[in-house]
């Protein structure tokens, strides 16, 4: 707290200013004539000398100590004007001022924000608040004067002028005291009217001398008295016009008169303002002054005689009491001037202008509790309102002094709109008082609490307190704006435009930044109407595009944002140019720019496609690959032109840039001629030197902008106008062509909303690294990536591949073409292609174009077989090279069959790359490829699984169960054939068709389950490439032979391709098996009813399953071979039966193979357990076990033994025993079968199980000992059962 | 319940991270915007008061005519605060529902795929804050 006089306050100044003796003037109208010579009226000629800053008088008020009054000022009112100042006038003429201020405030719509300046300190308040607020408080305060409450109002003395030009002056000064020229005031009661008088006569020096004047002087000094008269000559100048250095008028005339101020008083020289001087300074002291301490004297003598004492307050409480019941109006009593009440009122204002503040303040205290029990209201809250200021002055305690003006305060605001006018005053000096102890925050506040029912006074109040949260420490930069926000909508209420305005910028210095998206949009949408409304367009646009990004705001909020922001643009009546425009909103991380030199792509999807995919696909085509595939540095560098260390693009071709527009708001907006904004220059060189010069240009955007839409001659862009929903997101394409060569820069994308507002975008700005196609030149200045050199045209492959489907079941096979079209006039040569999924999509032969699909197909069962049998190993994952001498040109297609077949269910992405060669141009591009990329979806069709089983039976020979399912939800199929794949298998159906498939089809949802046999054809007993002549009956149709159809060759051309494949997928661990079996079911859609499906009519569909293992007990297989009943006469001998043991080898080895015949009598040990468990497992059975009880084990102790001796446990007592050799060895050349021979005796008729033999197999271990080989090497097989009945032959 | 509820948690830098209004009465289309003016403007006090005291409930530290602002400072203190508008004097619920919005908050932040003082855009969030506000408002 500074320790500041008070009296040096702001507020002590005003109160010096204020609370000061009143002078009523009252003048003649020829007095009135001569200053108005001067541009002057007489009060105003006075005014000016009513001010004493070192008056020193002597001042002896009740006490007898005197002291000296330095400081003096006197107010001069005429009569007419001392009454209440009128209501309406008063808010007239604040209104008038606050208007003014407005257009003089007014901020230049160029300037920037006011900068919110924290080094305010708090002496320096008054230079950084609006001067105009000063003078407007000056003025509510004065709108508040004369109330008869008060008496500091009450005029102190009369001072009467009359010219000396009037005729009978004498008169005139007694005239002027005609009670009904008197104010009212004075009349009625309210103050006293027997007011001392001093006679002014006054004589203008221009009428001539001063004769008659000083005649008059002594008839006055006669009349009158001698010390109340005094004679003024003013207009001595009577050789024109003098001019003052500083006018002392000057800064008191303030209001707008037509004279300039340096003409006020030109008639006035320096003896007549020294003799103006010394009649104020002799008023003063010698009358005013001693007049009011008289009375001061008189008035506190008399309060000390009624009032002070403890006898006299007890009878003025008890008198006080008995006159509650009587009036109690809700002014209290009225007051008389010389009521006991008002005598005190006005000795306190005496003793407070005369600066004895001990002795106002104790008359104030004395009044104020006779006011109070009173309910006086009003008075009681004047007087507590003179106590706070007094306290104030005195310094002592401030607690009080705030205690006193927020008891006034609230005093006069309960008296509603009576007390409104004091209230504010009381407040004003109130928040004066606030501010000089630096309380700006509860200064603030009191001025919300001002703010009344009047709007325009509430604005000003509300600025005011803004500033003051401004001026707090620390400054409450929120409150600030916030109470700015609050007065420029009470600004905006009474059409203060400009104030509004004013305000609402202020507080966007302090709202700039802010998140909170509410105030943002609502102080930029209301600066933008209202700048709208006073026709300045440019700015407004300029506020409203702030608020356009407002997806937070309600629907109908958005509506009226871009209705209005609309509007205001369409009101500039041009169409303008926004440098960020936020609508709608560009997805910078989605920019992708696409441009083709050596590399062109099909279709747009294909450059979406991931550079690296490509390359490794490509890798094989590329010359620069293939030559030099040493390192990785060396590759990198070989991709990258060295000499042209920037983007390559082909004049005539577009460089496409897509990019993701988003619409935030929850309404739709139209977007229109959407294009790319690029530079072109006609030099390639240039482009080193350009970098500085772009960089430089950066500044002047939107003309470079500008320019460049119109300049276009050099090259094409695109354009695309859309209507993005509420909410929605497009991926816009948008491309350039360069017509020349040279350098083509893209700068950015520009757009038309709504068709009146143009909103830019700068690549270079929001520039992210990531998604570029041209990722590995991260090196390069961001722009670099929008920088293309321009190459003259090249000849530029098109290329499509139809009918390629979208949809396809699985299994679904196609043939396609491919066609390439080169629409330039030169040739390209040296095609090759590659596809990244040759198990979808193969390529044909030249041939394939003639032949019909599914025709060709067709099983030639009459034709020799050979020429049909493609080795399928070739061309299969290399790169395919078009015939020699295919070059592409002109109009006529180049076509190229393709077959396609959908090998797995799911999305597929095909790629294929063709590589070509441009024939006779010479460019720094020698070669070209074209990048196609098709999706598919597959959906699936069959599910389709097989199993084998050895027939026990039957060497070499299998049963195939088949189990389809139909997946689909709504196809049928037909299944048309099975066929093995290779020479060597047979296979036929076991059922006769018709009944597998009553219905010819496999409905949705349908499963079936049919049995083939599998035989292993005898006459090939080896692989090779020899084929036999003779057809092998390999496929088994499931279609009935009446319909007319065809049987399908596996082996032919597509079909046998992808087999290869998918034999290549479904690899597994036994490679080279050659015990596995390949099948190829064949089926296509069926057509019942002619809908239009997925797939043509004549579609084959074929599902290859392979690699199925035949040989699942290990290498061998073998067959008991012998008698199944036998009749024997047991009473003549036991039997013996021979037998016969076939075993294949069905290994590419010789197998060494031992026999071990178990009798299960006795014999029981000779088999290690552990070599069952194993054959048991080698056996596939594991988990399938007899469980015999315990208790019937007779023979062996060992439970396991007994799977072996089983049948013969339950034969119980007869048995047999295997006779011959109980182990035999042997070796089995590869793929041969031998014949052993075998024996047993029986003892007794019965049926025996003659499986307790077990076979030992093993395969010569390669040296090399490869352990990847999964595969056993050695096994044991347990004998299968084989049951022999024999009878007693009778 | 509040007629007049505005709930917002500000992170550091006065970015407001969250923002619902959860009074009952019938939305006015300027309210969403004087709510957020009041209760910017009371962060002025909050700041001046919230290193005056130890506690974390600040009761009511504003006011704008019949509205109150309620502020609840995080332990770190000033970094994040729950702010509340509102026009019921009720200082125990406000208590118990910044308490549990509080803890709401926590859970929120150790969700790893939420990056601190960025906006809570969790629907989950926004629900339970509403149940919160019916529960204790």
């Amino acid at each position: 707290m500074t320790t500041m006089d008070p009296l040096m306050t702001p507020l002590g100044q005003m109160l010096l200013e204020e609370i000061t003796p009143v002078v009523m003037l009252i003048s003649t109208p020829s007095v009135e004539e001569a200053s108005r010579k001067n541009g002057l009226s007489f009060l105003q000629m006075l005014t000016p000398f009513c001010s004493f800053d070192n008056i020193d008088v002597p001042v002896r008020t009740a006490s007898d100590q005197p002291y000296r009054l330095h400081k003096f000022k006197l107010r001069l009112f005429y009569a007419s004007d001392v009454k209440r100042p009128d209501l309406k006038e008063a808010k007239e003429q604040l209104k008038q001022v606050i208007s003014e201020a407005g257009e003089k405030e007014f901020p230049d719509s160029n300037s920037d924000l006011p900068k919110i300046n924290l080094e305010l300190s708090s002496s320096s308040e008054y230079e950084n608040t609006p001067s105009w607020f000063r003078f407007l408080n000056k003025e509510l305060v004065r709108v508040a004067s004369f109330s008869d409450h008060e008496a500091f109002d009450h005029p102190v003395i009369c001072l009467l002028a009359v010219s000396s030009k009037d005729e009978q002056p004498i008169n005139r000064f007694v005239d002027f005291f005609n009670t009904n020229k008197l104010p009212s005031l004075l009349n009625d009661g309210a103050m006293d009217p027997k007011v001392s008088k001093h006679y002014l006569l006054v004589h203008d020096n221009q009428d001539g001398p001063a004769d008659r004047a000083s005649k008059i002087l002594t008839e006055m000094r006669s009349t009158f008295g001698t010390s109340d008269c005094t004679l003024l000559c003013i207009n001595s100048s009577l050789d024109g016009p003098f001019k003052h250095q500083d006018n002392p008028w000057a800064s008191y005339i303030t209001n707008s008169s037509s004279s300039p101020t340096q003409d006020l008083g030109c008639f006035l020289k320096m003896d007549d303002i020294d003799e103006i001087k010394v009649l104020m300074q002799d008023l003063s002291s010698k009358h005013i002054i001693p007049n009011m301490e008289q009375k001061i004297r008189i008035l506190n003598q008399q309060v000390s005689a009624t009032r002070k004492g403890f006898r006299n307050q007890i009878k003025n409480l008890w008198w006080r009491k008995g006159k509650e019941d009587g009036a109690d109006s809700l002014n209290g009593p009225a007051y008389n001037f010389n009521s006991i009440e008002s005598q005190i009122r006005v000795l306190g204002d005496y003793a407070f202008m005369l600066r004895d503040y001990e002795l106002a303040l104790s008359n104030y205290r004395l009044i104020s509790t006779d006011y109070k029990i009173d309910k006086a209201w009003k008075r009681y809250a004047g007087v507590q309102e003179m106590m706070g200021l007094t306290y104030f002055i005195l310094d002592q305690s401030r607690k009080e002094a705030e205690y006193c003006m927020e008891n006034a305060f609230n005093t006069y605001l309960k008296l509603g709109s009576l007390g409104q006018l004091n209230a504010t005053r009381c407040g004003l000096w109130w928040i004066e008082m606030l501010k000089a102890r630096d309380q700006y925050k509860e200064a603030a506040t009191v001025y919300f609490r001002i703010c009344g029912e009047d709007i325009l006074h509430s604005a000003v109040m509300l600025e005011q307190a803004s500033y003051c949260y401004l001026l707090s420490k620390p400054s409450m930069l929120r409150k600030y704006g916030f109470h700015l926000v609050l007065s420029g909508e009470q600004y905006k209420k009474c059409d203060q435009i400009k104030h509004a305005i004013r305000t609402y910028r202020c507080a966007l210095s302090v709202f700039k930044g802010t998140t909170w998206s509410y105030i943002n949009d609502h102080v930029h949408f209301h600066i933008g109407q209202w700048y709208a409304s006073l026709g300045m367009y440019d700015v407004a646009v300029k506020h409203m595009t702030e608020i356009l990004y407002c997806s937070h705001q309600s629907k109908t909020t958005q509506e009226l944002f871009l209705s209005d922001f609309l509007q205001i643009v369409q009101k500039t009546g041009r169409t303008f140019e926004v440098t960020k425009l936020q609508l709608p909103v560009i997805n910078i991380s989605t920019l992708r720019v696409i441009h083709e030199d050596h590399r062109t792509f099909g279709s747009p999807s294909a450059a979406n496609i991931r550079e690296g995919l490509w390359r490794s696909l490509e890798e094989e085509m590329l010359p620069s690959f293939s030559a030099a595939k040493t390192n990785w540095l060396e590759l990198q560098s070989k991709l990258i032109l060295k000499k042209h260390n920037q983007n390559v693009c082909v004049a005539g071709e577009a460089v496409k840039v897509t990019i993701e527009f988003k619409n935030p708001l929850q309404i739709s907006i139209p977007i229109s001629t959407v294009t790319l904004v690029c530079k072109y220059s006609s030099s390639t060189d240039e482009v080193i030197s350009n970098e500085n010069e772009s960089s430089m240009e950066k500044d002047n955007k939107v003309d470079r902008f500008r320019n460049m839409s119109s300049d276009n001659s050099s090259f094409m862009v695109s354009e695309v106008d859309f209507l993005l929903g509420g909410g929605e997101t497009t991926m816009i394409q948008l491309s350039a062509t360069p017509k020349e060569e040279g350098t083509l820069e893209i700068i950015g994308v520009r757009w038309k909303l709504s068709g009146t507002i143009v909103g830019f975008y700068n690549f270079e700005l929001g520039q992210p690294k990531k998604n570029i196609l041209k990722r590995r030149k991260t090196k390069h200045l961001p722009n670099e990536k929008f920088k293309f050199m321009v190459i003259k045209s090249i000849p530029k492959l098109q290329g499509s591949i139809h009918p390629l489907p979208g949809k396809a079941y699985a299994g679904d096979l196609r043939q396609l073409v491919l066609e390439l079209r080169n629409p330039s006039e030169f040739p390209v040569k040296n095609l090759k292609m590659k596809i990244s999924h040759p198990r979808f999509l193969i390529i044909g032969k030249q041939e394939n174009m003639m032949s019909e699909f599914p025709a060709c197909l067709r099983k030639n069962t009459d034709s020799v077989q050979s020429v049909m049998h493609d080795n399928p190993n070739i061309t299969t994952d290399t790169v395919f090279l078009f015939p020699e001498g295919t070059s592409v040109q002109g109009e006529t297609p180049f076509l190229w069959p393709l077959w396609f077949r959908a090998a797995v269910p799911g999305d597929i992405s095909l790629c294929m790359s063709i590589y070509y060669e441009i024939g006779d141009v010479s460019s720094i591009i020698k070669y070209r490829t074209l990048r196609l990329h098709y999706n598919v979806q597959v959906l699936p069709s069959l599910d389709v699984s097989f199993q084998i089983c050895p027939f026990r039976s039957r060497l070499e020979e299998f049963l195939v169960r088949l189990d389809v399912v139909n997946k689909t939800s709504s196809e049928s199929f037909q299944v048309c054939q099975l066929s093995s794949v290779g020479h060597q298998w047979e296979i036929s159906l076991v059922q006769a068709p018709d009944s597998i498939f009553p219905s010819q089809s496999l409905m949705a949802g349908q499963a079936i389950s049919c049995f083939y046999t599998l035989k292993k054809s005898r006459r090939l007993s080896t692989l090779g490439d020899d084929v036999s002549t003779s057809p092998v009956r390999s496929d088994a149709r499931l279609v009935p032979q009446i319909i007319e159809d065809i049987v399908y060759d596996v082996n032919s051309a597509p079909l046998v391709n992808f087999h290869h494949h998918e034999r290549l997928q479904q690899e597994v661990s036994s490679k080279g098996d050659i015990n596995t079996v390949d099948f190829v079911l064949i089926y296509r859609p069926f057509r019942s009813s002619d809908d239009p499906g997925l797939s043509t009519p004549s579609s084959v569909m074929s599902h290859h399953a392979c690699h199925f293992s035949t040989a699942s007990t290990g290498p061998i297989s073998w067959l008991v071979d012998g008698p199944q009943t036998m009749h024997h006469d047991f009473s003549a001998s036991f039997c013996e039966i021979n037998m016969k043991m076939h075993i294949y080898n069905s290994s590419g080895a010789t197998t060494f193979v031992r026999i071990d015949t178990l009798d299960s009598a006795g014999n029981g040990g000779h088999i290690n357990s552990v070599n069952v468990v194993q054959s048991a497992t080698t056996d596939n059975q594991a988990g399938w076990h007899d469980i015999t009880p315990v208790n019937e084990l007779k023979v062996t102790s060992n439970a396991l033994e007994t799977q072996s001796g089983k049948a013969l446990s339950l034969e119980s007592a007869s048995s047999y025993i295997w006779s011959g050799s109980s182990s035999t060895h042997l070796n089995i050349e590869a793929m041969s079968s031998v014949e052993i021979p075998l024996q047993i005796c029986v003892f007794s008729p019965g049926t025996y199980d003659l499986s307790n033999y077990v076979l030992n197999w093993k395969l010569p271990s390669n040296g090399q000992g490869d352990s990847d080989e999964k595969r056993q090497h050695s096994g044991q097989c347990q004998g299968y059962k084989y049951y022999l009945t024999v009878l007693q032959s009778t | 319940m509040a007629t007049t509820a505005c709930f917002i948690i500000v992170s550091r830098n006065d970015i407001p991270i969250y923002e619902a209004e959860v009074g009952v009465a019938a939305k006015r289309e300027d309210a969403a915007q004087l709510h957020q003016f009041i209760l910017h403007a009371a962060l002025d006090i909050v700041q001046d008061l919230a290193w005056t005291t130890s506690a974390m409930y600040l009761k009511s530290v504003d006011r704008f005519n019949e509205l109150m602002v309620s502020v609840y400072v995080t332990a770190g203190h000033i970094l994040y605060m729950l702010m509340l508008l509102h026009d019921s004097r009720n200082d125990d619920g406000i208590k118990s529902f910044f308490q549990e919005v509080h803890e709401l908050y926590i859970k929120t932040l150790l969700n790893p795929l939420y990056l601190p003082g960025s906006r809570i855009t969790s629907s989950h969030f926004d629900t339970k804050v509403r149940a919160l506000a019916r529960k204790y408002l």
